[in-house]
C-alpha cells in the first residue's frame, strides 16, 4: 500500500483503486463488497445489487476489464485494480452500440438488469464473434431479467456481434492477461482489523419459541433407518426418556419443559464450514400400543434468520434377529432463510444421516449401560448450554 | 445481505500466509476468489473472525508441467482454463469443464482450489478431477503433503485439511490421446449447481477406466475400476456394454433409495460414456 494513505478510521481499511479512468484513495470496512465501496461510498449507483450472492448479474462491472460480480468481491480483495462501472462506459464503443441496440430492440424495461447486461453483453461482443443465438444465451444466463423474457436483449446483441463481424473486427483473446482471479495484485499487502461489532443484542433476538400449528405440511421428507442390537420394548422405553433421548442426539440440548410433553432446547448443526444453533420447542406425543411416536418441532437460529418446522415420526419394530430393534424414522420438515436459500435438500439428507448414525451409536451405547461417547473435537452441547445461559441471562436482566 | 464483520489480510508469501494460520487467534477462513465463500459470508452463514486473501500469494498462481503432470496454483482461475492460459495436458478435457463453470463473471474470479476446499458435491471440479485421478498438494508449517482427490474431499463440504494446512495447488494427470474422456452435467438453469454429473475416464488399451456418479449427497461416488460397468472388461467396444443396471446398483449400494434420483444420475453417467465413445473433439460450450 503507498505510503500517500493515510491512516484509515478505525475497523477500516484505505485502498487505492483506480474508478473510471480516476484514481481514488477510499476507505472502506474489510466486509464491504465492491458493490457498496461503489454505491455507498463514491455515488456510482449505476451498479445495482440485486441478490448479493452472486446469482442474479445486476451488480456485474469490469475490474482490470473484465466481468466479475461487485457483490463477490470484498474491498480487500481489489486493492490496486482498475474498476469500471457502466458511468465509465459512456465513451466505449461497444458499449454506445449496445446501448443503440437495447434501445431499438427493446432490451430493457424497468432497467435494473441492464447496467449488469449490458457489462455482460459487452464481454460476449468482445469474445465471442461467432455466437450464436445459443451461444448468447448461455452467456447471458448468469444475467437475470425479469421484464423482458431476454429476446429483446439477445436481438439486440446478436445485431452487435453480425455488425462487427461484418466489419471484420476480431474477437480479443485475453492472451496477455496473467493468471489468478481479476482485481486482485499480486503482492499487495492491506490489512484491517474487524470492526466493532454491531451484534443485535441478546435482549431483542427473536428465539421465536413459537406455538406450534396443529396443521403442517413439509417441504421435504426423506425417511431413516436405525438398527439397534437391544429389543424393540426397552429402545421403546428409551426414545419415551426426553433426558436420554437429548444426552445421545449429536449437538442437541434442553432448556426447559413447560408440560410433560413439551420440551424447550436447542439443536446444533454443522455442515462444513456452517454452523447454525436452531432453538425452538417440540411436542412430543407417543403410542405405547403401535410402539410409535411423533415429535413437532419448530425452531430458529440465534439471529432468527433461519426458521425450522419439522415433524419426526418413528416406529419401533423387530430387528432381523430375534432380540434386535429397527426404528424407522419419517422426517418432514421445512427450512426458510438463508440456510434454506444456500442449502439444497440432499444436504440436509446427508447431514440427518450423520446425525442418526451418531444417535443410534448413542441409543446402543445407553442401552447397554455405557455412557454416551464424548463427541471428538469440539463439544457443541457445552457449547450451546454456555450460549444458551448467556442468553437466559440477558433476557433476565442480568448481563 | 452484509455479512458480520471480519478483519481482512492479505499475506504476501505462503511462509507468512501459513504463520498466521498458526497463530491468529479466533476462527480463520481463507479466501481466493470468493465465489463460493462469498455467498456464505454474504448470507452469514460463516462468520469468521479473520479473512485471509490468498491471492496475493506469487507461488498460488504458477502453473507448470512435470513430467506428465499439470501443476495448477490453487488460484489459477477457471477462465484461466477456459482461455488456454495454462497448458493443455488432457485433451481439452479441463478446459470443456471450466467453460462451463457458473457464469463467466463469476470464472473470472473463482479458482480452481477454491471450489475443491468448498467441496460442494455439486461442484465440477470436485468430480471432474476425481475422475480424471488428480491429486492436491496441502501445506503446512510441518511441509507438504499429497492426496488423491478422493481421499480429500471427506464429505459435502468437509475436506481432509488438518487446523492449519492449506491446499497449495493440484496436480492433473495428462490424458494420453487413447484414452477417452466423457463429462456431462445436469442442470434445469445454466449455471446453477448441477443436479447429477457423470464422469468417465476411459483408457481401452490398458482395459482400465474410472467413472464418477456426483452432484450426490455426500461425497462423489468414485468406481476406480470402471469395469463393473461394463460388463466386467473394458475394450475398444465399452460404449456399447455400458450396463445401466450395474451404475443403478452402485447408487442403490451407496445409500440413494430414491428411484427417479437414480434413474437420473444412471442417465447422465451414460451420456457421459457415449460422450467419451466419441472420438471427435466436441466444439467448446460456454456451458454443456
Amino acid at each position: 500500500m503507498s505510503a500517500a494513505l493515510a491512516e484509515p478510521a478505525e475497523g477500516r481499511m484505505a485502498l487505492a483503486l483506480t474508478v473510471n479512468g480516476r484514481s481514488l484513495r477510499v476507505e472502506a470496512e474489510p466486509r464491504s463488497h465492491l458493490g457498496d465501496v461503489l454505491r455507498e461510498g463514491l455515488n456510482l449507483t449505476g451498479t445495482h445489487l440485486g441478490c448479493e450472492h452472486g446469482v442474479c448479474g445486476a451488480c456485474t462491472v469490469l475490474l482490470d476489464g473484465e466481468p466479475a460480480r461487485a457483490c463477490l468481491t470484498f474491498a480487500g480483495a481489489c486493492a490496486g485494480a482498475a474498476v469500471t462501472t457502466i458511468e465509465g462506459l459512456d465513451d466505449d464503443p461497444v458499449a454506445a452500440e449496445l446501448r443503440a441496440a437495447f434501445n431499438r430492440e427493446h432490451a430493457l424495461q424497468c432497467g435494473y438488469c441492464t447496467p449488469g447486461m449490458l457489462v455482460a453483453a459487452r464481454d460476449l461482443v468482445l469474445r465471442l464473434p461467432e455466437a450464436d443465438e445459443r451461444r448468447i444465451r448461455i452467456g447471458l444466463s448468469g444475467n437475470l431479467c425479469r421484464c423482458t423474457g431476454y429476446a429483446g436483449i439477445v436481438r439486440a446483441v446478436m445485431a452487435v456481434i453480425a455488425d462487427r463481424r461484418a466489419r471484420g473486427i476480431p474477437p480479443e483473446t485475453g492472451t496477455g492477461r496473467g493468471l489468478g482471479p481479476v482485481g486482485a495484485r499480486i503482492g499487495e499487502t492491506v490489512a484491517a482489523p474487524r470492526a466493532q461489532p454491531n451484534r443485535v443484542t441478546a435482549a431483542t433476538a427473536t428465539a421465536a419459541v413459537s406455538d406450534l400449528a396443529t396443521t403442517f405440511e413439509p417441504a421435504h421428507r426423506f425417511t431413516q433407518e436405525i438398527a439397534l442390537a437391544h429389543p424393540p420394548e426397552a429402545v421403546f422405553a428409551l426414545l419415551g426418556d426426553i433426558e436420554a433421548v437429548a444426552a445421545c442426539l449429536p449437538g442437541a440440548v434442553l432448556t426447559a419443559r413447560p408440560d410433560a410433553d413439551t420440551v424447550e432446547g436447542g439443536l446444533q448443526v454443522r455442515i462444513g464450514p456452517i454452523a447454525a444453533t436452531f432453538r425452538g420447542r417440540a411436542r412430543i406425543t407417543r403410542d405405547d400400543a403401535t410402539l410409535s411416536g411423533r415429535v413437532r418441532g419448530a425452531g430458529s437460529d440465534a439471529g432468527g434468520r433461519s426458521a425450522t418446522e419439522g415433524e419426526i415420526l418413528y416406529r419401533v419394530g423387530a430387528g432381523g434377529t430375534p432380540g434386535t430393534a429397527r426404528v424407522g424414522l419419517d422426517v418432514g420438515y421445512t427450512l426458510t432463510g438463508p440456510l434454506a436459500q444456500f442449502g439444497r435438500p440432499g444436504l440436509v439428507r446427508d447431514l440427518a444421516g450423520r446425525i442418526a448414525a451418531d444417535f443410534a451409536r448413542n441409543l446402543g451405547a445407553r442401552l447397554s449401560g455405557k455412557a454416551a461417547p464424548a463427541a471428538a473435537g469440539l463439544d457443541p452441547i457445552r457449547l450451546l448450554v454456555g450460549l444458551v445461559r448467556a442468553r437466559l441471562a440477558a433476557w433476565f436482566g442480568r448481563s | 445481505m452484509k455479512p458480520a464483520p471480519f478483519a481482512w489480510e492479505r499475506p504476501a508469501s505462503l511462509a507468512a500466509l501459513l504463520d498466521r494460520m498458526a497463530t491468529a487467534p479466533g476462527s480463520v477462513k481463507l479466501i481466493a476468489g470468493g465465489q463460493s465463500l462469498g455467498p456464505m459470508l454474504n448470507l452469514r452463514l460463516v462468520e469468521p473472525d479473520l479473512v485471509l486473501d490468498i491471492t496475493g500469494l506469487p507461488e498460488l498462481r504458477e502453473v507448470r508441467v512435470e513430467g506428465e503432470t499439470l501443476v495448477l496454483g490453487a488460484c489459477v482461475t477457471h477462465a484461466d482454463i477456459e482461455d488456454g492460459r495454462v497448458p493443455d495436458v488432457t485433451g481439452g478435457a479441463l478446459q470443456r469443464v471450466a467453460s462451463a463453470i457458473a457464469y463467466r463473471p463469476v470464472r473470472n474470479r473463482g479458482t480452481i482450489g477454491g471450489s475443491l476446499v468448498h467441496a460442494d458435491p455439486a461442484a465440477d471440479w470436485v468430480n471432474a478431477l476425481m475422475a480424471l485421478g488428480a491429486d492436491v498438494e496441502i501445506a503446512g508449517r510441518s511441509g507438504r503433503r499429497i492426496l488423491p482427490v478422493e481421499r480429500f474431499i471427506t464429505g459435502a463440504l468437509e475436506v481432509a485439511l488438518e487446523p492449519g494446512e492449506m491446499l497449495r495447488a493440484v496436480r492433473v494427470p495428462s490424458l494420453s490421446h487413447t484414452t477417452a474422456w466423457g463429462y456431462v452435467k445436469h442442470c434445469a438453469k445454466i449455471g446453477e449447481f448441477a443436479h447429477a454429473i457423470g464422469a468417465v475416464r476411459i483408457d481401452p488399451a490398458a482395459g482400465r477406466g474410472r467413472a464418477v456418479i456426483g452432484a450426490v449427497e455426500g461425497p462423489p461416488l468414485l468406481l476406480a475400476d470402471a469395469r463393473p460397468l461394463f460388463g466386467g472388461r473394458i475394450d475398444a467396444a465399452f460404449a456399447a456394454r455400458f450396463d445401466a443396471r450395474a451404475a443403478d446398483a452402485a447408487l442403490q449400494a451407496a445409500g440413494m433409495a430414491d428411484a427417479v434420483e437414480r434413474h437420473v444420475h444412471v442417465t447422465v453417467l451414460a451420456r457421459a460414456v457415449a460422450q467419451a465413445a466419441t472420438p471427435q473433439p466436441q466444439p467448446l460450450p460456454e456451458a454443456a
